[in-house]
C-alpha cells in the first residue's frame, strides 16, 4: 500500500559521504546536568533556543535512561536508579534512531554523559563514545587551567574532537 | 628503584600543588608562591640526582653535568631527552624541549566570536591569566634543574622562556 512506501513523502537522507561530515552534533553534560559542551557541525533546522534545547536534551536521556531500567524484562533484582552505573552492569539505554538520524548516547561511572547525534545508518557507537570520553579525560580533566563542573573551552581538546568526528565512518 | 607510581597521579599532584599555593596559600602575592614551588623543586631535583648518579664517576666539567641533565635525567623524568642544547662557553646553557610534557595538555580559551568591545579587556585578562598559571607551573622544573646541578656541585640560576608552548627553554646560568 501506498502509505507505507514513505519514499516519496520523506526521502530518505543521502547515505554518507567518505568526506566525513557524518556526525552531525554532540552533547556532554555532567552529572549534575550542566551543559559541559555542545558542538555541532551539521545541523539546519534549529527549533529551541540553546538553553531550552540542553534542557531538553538532559531531561530525555535522564527520563529514558530511568524508563528503560524500569522496563527492563531480564534484571532480577530494583537497582539504584538514577545513579550512574559501571559499563555493563545493569541496564544501560545506547541508542535511538528515526528515519533522519540516530542518537547514540553513554554515561560514564562518574556521570559525564556523552550524547552524539549522526545518519541514521551509522553502526554501533559505544567505542567511539568511549574514545571520547578518552579525549575528554586527557585534554579537559588533565589540562590544568580548567575548573571542573564549568563548560569546556579547552582549544586542544575541540581540535582534537573535531578531528576525530571527521573520520566518523 | 622498583616503586612505580603512576603518571595521571603525578600530573594531578601538580596540578594541585601550583593551584593551592597561587590560589589559597599565597594568593595576594604570587612570587612568595612562586618561590615556595621553585624551592619545593629543588628538594626535588637535589633527591633525584642523588639518585640518578649513583652508579656513575664525577662529572669532569660543568659540560658533561649539563649533558648528563640533558640526556640521562631528563629521560629518567620524562621518558624523552632535551631536544636541543646551546651555550655561550662563558656559563649560560640554553636547554630546549619541544613538548615538555607538563604542557602539553594545556589550552586556552579559544577566542569568543562576539565583537563587544566591553568583553576586550576580559579576553586579555584571560589570556594574561593562561599566561600566569603557565609560568607558575614551570618554576617547579626550574627547581628541579637547579636543586640537580647544585648537588652536582654547580650553583646556578635557571629561568624558562615560554614564547611558543608547549616547547619551552630553560635557561641555566651558572654562578662564576
Amino acid at each position: 500500500m501506498q502509505f507505507f512506501g514513505g519514499s516519496e513523502i520523506s526521502p530518505a537522507p543521502s547515505a554518507p559521504t567518505g568526506s566525513g561530515n557524518n556526525a552531525h552534533m554532540m552533547y556532554i553534560f555532567n552529572r549534575n546536568g550542566v551543559c559541559l559542551l555542545y558542538r555541532e557541525w551539521n545541523r539546519p533546522l534549529r527549533t529551541l533556543n540553546a538553553q531550552q534545547d540542553h534542557k531538553l536534551m538532559f531531561g530525555l536521556l535522564f527520563s529514558l535512561k530511568s524508563f528503560t531500567a524500569k522496563m527492563d524484562p531480564t534484571s532480577v533484582e530494583k537497582g539504584n536508579l538514577g545513579v550512574p552505573q559501571l559499563p555493563g552492569q545493569g541496564c544501560s539505554f545506547h541508542s535511538f534512531r528515526t528515519n533522519t538520524y540516530k542518537l547514540s548516547f553513554m554515561e560514564s561511572p562518574s556521570g559525564i554523559k556523552i550524547i552524539l547525534v549522526t545518519h541514521p545508518k551509522t553502526g554501533d557507537l559505544q567505542e567511539p563514545l568511549k574514545y571520547v570520553y578518552n579525549l575528554y579525560v586527557e585534554y579537559v580533566v588533565k589540562n590544568p587551567l580548567y575548573v571542573p563542573g564549568t563548560p569546556i573551552r579547552c582549544d586542544l581538546f575541540n581540535t582534537a574532537l573535531d578531528q576525530y568526528a571527521r573520520s566518523l565512518a | 628503584m622498583g616503586r612505580e607510581v603512576s603518571e595521571s597521579c603525578v600530573d594531578n599532584l601538580m596540578i594541585e600543588m601550583v593551584s593551592a599555593y597561587c590560589n589559597r596559600f599565597y594568593s595576594t602575592k604570587p612570587e612568595l608562591a612562586a618561590r615556595r614551588i621553585e624551592a619545593i623543586g629543588y628538594q626535588v631535583g637535589h633527591q633525584l640526582s642523588e639518585r640518578y648518579t649513583m652508579e656513575r664517576p664525577r662529572f669532569s666539567d660543568h659540560l658533561e653535568a649539563i649533558k648528563f641533565i640533558c640526556k640521562d635525567f631528563w629521560a629518567e623524568l620524562f621518558k624523552k631527552q632535551i631536544d636541543n642544547l646551546k651555550t655561550n662557553h662563558r656559563g649560560t646553557f640554553v636547554l630546549q624541549d619541544n613538548r615538555f610534557q607538563w604542557l602539553t595538555r594545556m589550552s586556552i580559551d579559544p577566542s569568543p566570536a562576539n565583537a563587544d568591545l566591553s568583553q576586550d579587556s576580559s579576553g586579555e585578562t584571560a589570556e594574561n591569566r593562561a599566561v600566569q598559571i603557565t609560568s607558575m607551573h614551570l618554576y617547579f622544573p626550574c627547581g628541579i634543574i637547579r636543586g640537580a646541578l647544585s648537588n652536582l656541585g654547580i650553583p646556578c640560576a635557571v629561568s624558562v622562556d615560554t614564547s611558543n608552548l608547549p616547547a619551552c627553554s630553560f635557561v641555566v646560568r651558572i654562578k662564576a
